[in-house]
């Protein structure tokens, strides 16, 4: 009986340890800051982000957290800012953030917001006479092409445009031979939908052998696209390409119906292939075409939509990239050997941003990101609007 | 010239909207000679409300939508009036004029909050009928807009000059001190003008949320800019005068459009903003002198 009690003593005393062992296992937090719009117009974005950060490190830590330097491991925890998608508030909060015990952020939300934000940051590592921010970032969303040129602290986890129109025009020759003409609509007071419509979807149009027909354009807060639908009408091109986000993407779409306009194919813009456009015109959307870095084509891809869904969140490319960077911070963490003390947080920073400066290649929710110059290259898949859900049209990687 | 003319009728149609909500602007100012800088964002306010109704009974017709909105437009408005007039003292004009400002921006941020600033697909009363008009093509449901404009201006006089309460309510825009020792309650009174254009204003945002198919929070800075510009232009306090700017800015608006493009467009309907502040500062049907 005593020999009883007593192994039933220690194997409480051992299972005390375990937990105990398990929680010190645990016992220091490494800080990763989000930043994006949790207010205005494209709340959706940071709402979603957030969600994707949240679920990201939960299953990290529930997989036992990061391992540093000297071994120990520590849980991640995610302070999310919002930056209203100005770029005032964006630089507002970024000094903020460097001033937290942070040790990286992902963010921001728009393109508007990230290049004069990415202005503040120093130019080139370790530039004595530089005095600019020496904190890393890493965008999940702001889309825009060539950003991560401007400074050596920024890297980017989205997809690249210019690879993935190119790769839509080409496919669009052999699959509608017959159309030939391509009509664009673009959002003119927006930096992404206008360098989207002029630098990548126009020129990538041109290289396919179409030929473009000119554009209609229109502001972002516009409500009456009556002129821009007779101008398409008038084009009468086979293609119709809307470089513009979910609002005027649907008022041009239902303005386009009222009129008529009916082109062999239509073509929207990346940040357009989410469910805000759906909400907005599902049925004016049906059959449009739109290439995107996320979709649930596998069952990671899917277990990240489940799992952002626990917080509230939505699954798009923008943050199924927010999920992405987590994963790829950590490796980058432990491959870097980070300490985890506050008082090497300067050191920490710097090594987190060798580490992804050194990145060629990193897995992501729908297959390997080519990474180049901190911009990275997606994978990629075209989706299409079909009875109010995005379904898979395409996927390039299974050719 | 059919461009020019299609792009006129065109804006002219949808100036229809511009219209709708420099009517409330120009009553509540007729009235109270306040501005009330948060009724647009209200009026988008009661069209938000109105889908509430898409919620509660699946498969609701438009008509039940328009009218849920046109009651939170009322409600609404009287929130706006409780809260930026009445508990503010009316003799600091700034004071209710930045409180207008902040509702504005509240309403603006419930909407985002409550939404995720995602578009919201709008029903509309019927389906798309673009009617032939000679050469030119104008939207049936835009006619049906302009409809409710002159309707809207029509029930406002009626009310305004065929009613016990528009007789207070006239007393109270002319002489407030001596309507009040007559025995009105001019407290009631200007509560009553916020829940009656607040009314107009939930119908006018259904009719904006339908005539452009989808609502989003985006729309109502604009539309407060627009109607500002309406209601000066039209007169300040004059309701005929609202709804012609409406139609005229509308279609001045588009016709910019066509010749300038969309990036030059508002710069000069701030122009003729200007004009009229310089050549014309009481507007098309300025009041002859004294509150109306």
């Amino acid at each position: 009986m005593k020999t009883l009690a007593s192994a039933f003593a220690a194997l409480l005393t051992m299972s005390a340890f375990l937990v105990t062992s398990g929680t010190l296992a645990q016992d220091k937090t490494i800080k990763i800051a989000g930043f994006g719009a949790k207010s205005g117009v494209v709340r959706s974005f940071g709402i979603n982000s957030e969600a994707a950060m949240l679920a990201a490190a939960e299953v990290i830590n529930q997989r036992g957290g990061i391992t540093l330097a000297d071994g120990s491991k520590a849980r991640i925890a995610v302070d999310y800012y919002d930056d209203r998608c100005t770029a005032e508030e964006g630089i507002s909060v970024i000094r903020r953030i460097a001033g937290t015990d942070a040790v990286v952020a992902v963010g921001p939300t728009c393109s508007n917001v990230a290049e004069p934000l990415f202005g503040i940051l120093q130019k080139k590592v370790g530039d004595a006479g530089d005095s600019g921010l020496q904190f890393p970032i890493f965008t999940d969303v702001a889309i825009k092409g060539g950003l991560a040129k401007i400074s050596e602290w920024a890297f980017r986890n989205v997809p690249s445009e210019m690879t993935m129109y190119a790769s839509l025009f080409e496919w669009l020759k052999t699959k509608h031979p017959d159309a030939q003409s391509v009509y664009g609509g673009v959002e003119e007071d927006f930096a992404h939908s206008r360098a989207t419509w002029y630098s990548v979807m126009k020129t990538r149009a041109e290289a396919s052998g179409y030929k473009v027909l000119g554009e209609s354009k229109w502001l972002l807060n516009d409500t009456n696209f009556a002129t821009q639908a007779r101008e398409m009408k008038r084009a009468n091109a086979d293609v119709v390409a809307l470089s513009a986000h979910p609002f005027t993407t649907c008022g041009v779409l239902k303005e386009m119906q009222r009129q008529g306009v009916k082109p062999k194919v239509l073509v929207g813009l990346t940040s357009s292939s989410s469910l805000e456009t759906l909400q907005g015109c599902a049925t004016q959307a049906e059959s449009m075409i739109i290439p995107t870095s996320y979709a649930p084509i596998n069952e990671q891809a899917k277990f990240a939509a489940t799992q952002t869904a626990k917080f509230k969140g939505t699954a798009d490319l923008h943050s199924m990239a927010a999920w992405e960077n987590m994963f790829i911070l950590k490796q980058v963490m432990e491959a870097e050997k980070i300490s985890g003390d506050k008082s090497q947080l300067t050191v920490d920073r710097r090594k987190i941003r060798d580490g992804l400066a050194k990145l060629k290649a990193t897995d992501g929710l729908i297959g390997i990101t080519k990474r180049e110059e901190r911009e990275a290259e997606k994978p990629y898949v075209f989706v299409v609007a079909t009875k109010g859900e995005w379904k898979v049209l395409y996927d390039p990687s299974k050719m | 010239m059919l461009d020019l003319l299609q792009a006129a009728a065109d804006g002219v149609l949808f100036g229809a909207t511009y219209s709708l909500i420099g009517i409330g602007f120009t009553l509540v100012f007729g009235v109270m000679q306040k501005l009330n800088l948060a009724y647009a964002a209200a009026s988008i306010g009661g069209a938000y409300a109105g889908l509430l109704i898409l919620h509660v009974l699946r498969g609701a017709p438009a008509s039940a939508v328009f009218f849920c909105a046109f009651l939170a437009g009322g409600v609404l408005g009287y929130v706006v009036y409780v809260t930026c007039f009445h508990v503010l003292p009316l003799s600091h004009p700034l004071a209710s004029l930045m409180a207008t400002v902040g509702m504005l921006l509240l309403i603006d941020e419930v909407i985002v909050h409550t939404t995720a600033g995602m578009p919201q697909n709008y029903p509309a009363l019927f389906e798309d009928v673009m009617l032939p008009l000679g050469s030119l093509t104008v939207r049936g449901d835009l006619l049906l807009v302009f409809g409710v404009s002159v309707l809207g201006m029509i029930a406002l006089l009626l009310l305004l000059y065929r009613s016990r309460l528009g007789l207070a309510t006239r007393a109270v825009a002319q002489q407030p001190v001596a309507a009040q020792l007559c025995g009105i309650r001019v407290a009631r009174v200007n509560a009553m003008t916020f829940v009656i254009t607040g009314l107009l204003g939930g119908l006018a945002g259904a009719m904006i949320g339908a005539s452009v198919g989808t609502l989003s929070p985006l729309i109502s800075t604009p539309l407060t800019t627009k109607g500002l510009i309406v209601t000066v232009i039209g007169g300040l306090g004059s309701i005929p005068g609202a709804i012609l700017a409406g139609l005229l800015v509308g279609g001045l608006e588009n016709v910019f459009q066509l010749y300038r493009g969309v990036t030059e467009r508002d710069l000069y309907v701030m122009l003729l903003l200007f004009a009229f502040l310089v050549v014309r500062p009481g507007g098309l049907f300025a009041p002859s002198g004294g509150r109306r």
